[in-house]
């Protein structure tokens, strides 16, 4: 008995096409990328454009009466601003003759006016002056009451002092984190200054900018990106989680439904259950591939847009898609196994508990091998099928990839994993398409392999 | 030449049940079969055989002379039992995939396609989606489906089931027209008028195994008649009184008259003279024998397991049973 190649591509086309062309298919492409792009760059960029500038009043006492004019420099806009592009992590290093620094994103920098009062001035009675309707101007938005120990300690206390802070009910927690860290710079320099130090002279000394690292290799120099090194070997895994689980699904549901159909004893009077099967991976895999491939453009094109496309190896591509390729097929094979061992897909789920438990432990994997490569923990997963598949493309993504050997040791670990799964799907597929009725176990399905 | 279909000792069981009990048929090319037997005899099973759609766990089929079904599929059409169709596509999609299956260039399939709809009185469909059809336009596309591959073996199981008697007679007519062609055809049923109607010859299995093969035409001669249908002259007439007649097993009123059953070895033509002695006959006449009456028969006869005749008569008329495997 020989098995046809057009049959099977016929099939595979047939599949291909009508789920591509489907509306429900092509909305669910688009869902993934409009969603990272909606959290990741559209959703702050409206939070922050739509967040007025806040601007009011605090009223400071000062009861250790050292701290008052350092406060009121660190609540100066231009302060706030210096102190926000230090926080941004990544910032460049200053260089002579450098343009002025980008302004990082984020809301407005408030405009906080301070009210200074005398050191024994009553919190209590101050308190009501919190108190005002929304939209009143000025708006009162916090009264901060510096302790008297707060810059020069008690005699024999190791410890300083610190401050009391009041807010309004209207005050948000980006103005409020604003002010805290303004008055945390500000009684830290009032310290120094008192014992005879130069704030700024030290605020300068503890700033030690990172620079990117250049990886130094055979085939030359190139500069590495540490956010993208913790970033790829997580985002290679849930490019190959997607595919497997939208190719499996598609192909799971796909069968079912031919089934339910009772189309299924038609298309055996053409072609052999064997090239149904194979006609129908083909086409799931095709679909994962294009789905693949789409996420990848679009994943390349985002770090184009950070100028980071030049650090990726073009081999972790080629790579990404073989793994991908096997991992489907292991998969999709058990879920067309499923597939075809049911009538409805309600009564899949039992069967595809085990199958997505799989599937996900072996995805969840990527994030802890990603950051120890190397460690034997990860060489040991990238040779147990199916877990290796992730395990390898996780640390081929990482920034120490593992020698050559070892990756094509799993690509032929996986290979021989997909020749025994498909070689039991096959076994099950036969039987299991004409069998109508109560929906078969775990064991049942074991005992129709050895039947075939 | 090669025989279209050769069977030889085939055995098949599900669990505990043997579906299949040692079957040979062998099938010239050209030939119509009809494949007939109560619902659950294992006509479905024997032809899903035949179509490597299940194997047999004993013996061997050969279609065309090839080792296998699979071999031959080009050469092959089935419409079987339990048919779908791919909701979501439009009929000539669909018939063109099929087509395209079994060998076709799409040019080919679609030709074909369009010429069988418009014979089956199906034009204008080619556009529709599947799931837009009536269940009997559907069932009618199915059958297109089936030979759209202009096939040398057509497989028909239960093919009439649920048209309208208009469908009914354009199928019979393509079906026929099929075997003009030269297709060798393999026809499965319950209903034993439709098989005599259709078939050169006639299987008949019961229970797994295979209780008749002969022509159709030698069945009347082999099984003879032994029931007389009579309506009398005058309705009042005493038709009771025929029991006492020489050569009559028994005689059963009914609406129109009565039904003279005769014992075996009685020369009908001698009964009938006597019969219409006693009674004036507006008509009368020796019933042919029935496909359903020889099958009755043969079971009865082989002392097979105790299904009521009755019960045999239900299962003929169209009656179904559930399986595992359906």
């Amino acid at each position: 008995m020989s098995v046809s190649l057009r049959r099977i591509g016929l099939i595979a086309a047939r599949d291909y096409k009508t789920t591509i062309t489907a509306r429900g298919f092509l909305i669910g492409l688009l869902v993934m990328p409009v969603l990272v792009v909606a959290l990741f760059v559209l959703i702050p960029r409206i939070l922050t454009s739509r967040t007025p500038q806040v601007t009011g009043e605090v009223t400071v006492i000062d009861s250790s009466g050292k701290a008052m004019s350092e406060l009121q420099h660190a609540l100066v806009p231009a302060q706030i601003l210096a102190r926000r592009i230090l926080e941004t992590p990544q910032n460049p290093a200053p260089t002579a003759g450098r343009a002025a620094q980008p302004v990082p994103a984020g809301p407005p920098i408030a405009v906080l006016t301070v009210v200074p009062m005398s050191a024994d001035a009553d919190v209590q009675t101050r308190k009501s002056w919190l108190i005002q309707p929304r939209g009143a101007t000025p708006q009162h938005l916090a009264i901060v009451v510096i302790q008297p120990d707060a810059v020069v300690r008690r005699a024999g206390s190791p410890a300083y002092g610190s401050y009391d802070l009041y807010t309004s009910s209207h005050l948000d927690a980006g103005t409020e984190s604003t002010l805290r860290n303004s008055v945390r710079d500000a009684l830290a320099a009032a310290r120094l200054r008192t014992a005879g130090l130069d704030p700024t002279t030290i605020a300068a000394s503890q700033q030690v900018f990172q620079p990117d690292a250049v990886v130094v290799a055979g085939d030359g120099e190139h500069t590495g990106s540490p956010g993208l090194a913790r970033f790829l070997p997580f985002a290679c895994g849930i490019l190959i989680f997607i595919g497997v689980m939208t190719g499996g699904q598609i192909l799971m549901t796909s069968t079912v439904e031919e089934k339910s159909n009772r189309v299924i004893e038609v298309l055996l009077a053409a072609v052999s259950p064997l090239e149904l099967m194979y006609g129908k991976l083909l086409g799931g895999l095709a679909l994962g591939l294009t789905m693949t491939a789409v996420y990848m453009v679009l994943s390349l094109y985002a770090l184009a847009q950070y100028s980071l496309a030049g650090l990726l190896d073009p081999m972790l591509i080629v790579y990404l898609l073989a793994f991908y390729t096997v991992t489907y097929l292991v998969f999709g094979s058990l879920m067309l196994t499923i597939g075809s061992a049911v009538n409805q897909m309600a009564e899949a789920q039992s069967l595809m508990g085990p199958v997505l438990i799989l599937l996900i432990a072996s995805y969840t994997l990527t994030g802890v091998i990603g950051q120890a490569p190397n460690s034997s923990f990860s060489v040991a997963m990238s040779f147990i099928p199916p877990v290796n598949t992730f395990a390898m493309i996780a640390r081929v993504a990482s920034s120490s990839p593992p020698p050559a050997w070892q990756v094509w040791t799993t690509l032929l670990i996986s290979c021989i994993a997909v020749l025994v799964v498909v070689w039991f799907a096959a076994k099950v597929f036969k039987i299991a398409l004409l069998m109508h009725g109560k929906p078969p176990s775990l064991i049942t399905l074991i005992k129709w392999a050895r039947m075939a | 030449m090669t025989a279209a279909l050769q069977i030889q000792g085939v055995r098949k069981t599900f669990g505990d049940k043997v579906a299949i009990e040692s079957l040979d048929l062998t099938i010239p090319q050209g030939a119509t079969y009809g494949l007939i037997g109560p619902s659950g005899a294992g006509k479905t099973t024997a032809i899903r055989m035949i179509m490597s759609i299940l194997f047999p766990d004993r013996g061997s089929i050969s279609v065309f002379g090839q080792g296998s079904a699979l071999d031959a599929k080009d050469r092959i059409g089935y419409l079987p039992e339990e048919r779908g169709s791919y909701r979501k596509m439009t009929v000539g999609a669909f018939l063109t995939y099929m087509g395209c299956l079994k060998g076709r260039t799409r040019a080919q399939a679609y030709g074909r396609a369009d010429r069988m709809l418009g014979r089956l009185g199906l034009t204008d469909v080619n556009t529709k989606k599947c799931e837009d059809l009536s269940k009997g336009m559907l069932q009618r596309v199915q059958f297109v489906a089936s030979i759209i591959n202009e096939p040398e073996l057509l497989i028909l199981d239960e093919p009439f089931g649920g048209l309208d008697p208009v469908s009914v007679r354009l199928l019979k007519e393509v079906i026929a027209e099929e075997h003009e062609r030269g297709a060798t055809i393999i026809f499965s049923t319950h209903v034993m008028a439709h098989a005599e109607e259709l078939c050169d010859q006639i299987v008949m299995i019961h229970q797994g195994r295979k209780v008749l093969d002969e022509p159709t035409s030698g069945l009347r001669r082999q099984y003879d008649a032994r029931r007389i249908l009579l309506e009398p002259l005058d309705l009042g007439a005493n038709l009771l009184a025929l029991q006492a007649l020489a050569g009559v097993e028994n005689v059963r009123l009914n609406d129109e008259g009565c039904e003279i059953r005769l014992l075996p070895g009685t020369d009908p033509g001698t009964a009938i003279r006597a019969i219409t002695t006693l009674v004036a006959p507006a008509r009368i006449e020796l019933a042919r024998i029935r496909l359903e009456d020889v099958f009755l028969r043969l079971v009865s006869e082989s002392g097979g397991p105790g299904e009521s005749q009755d019960a045999l008569r239900t299962h003929l008329q169209g009656l179904s049973t559930t399986g595992a495997i359906s």
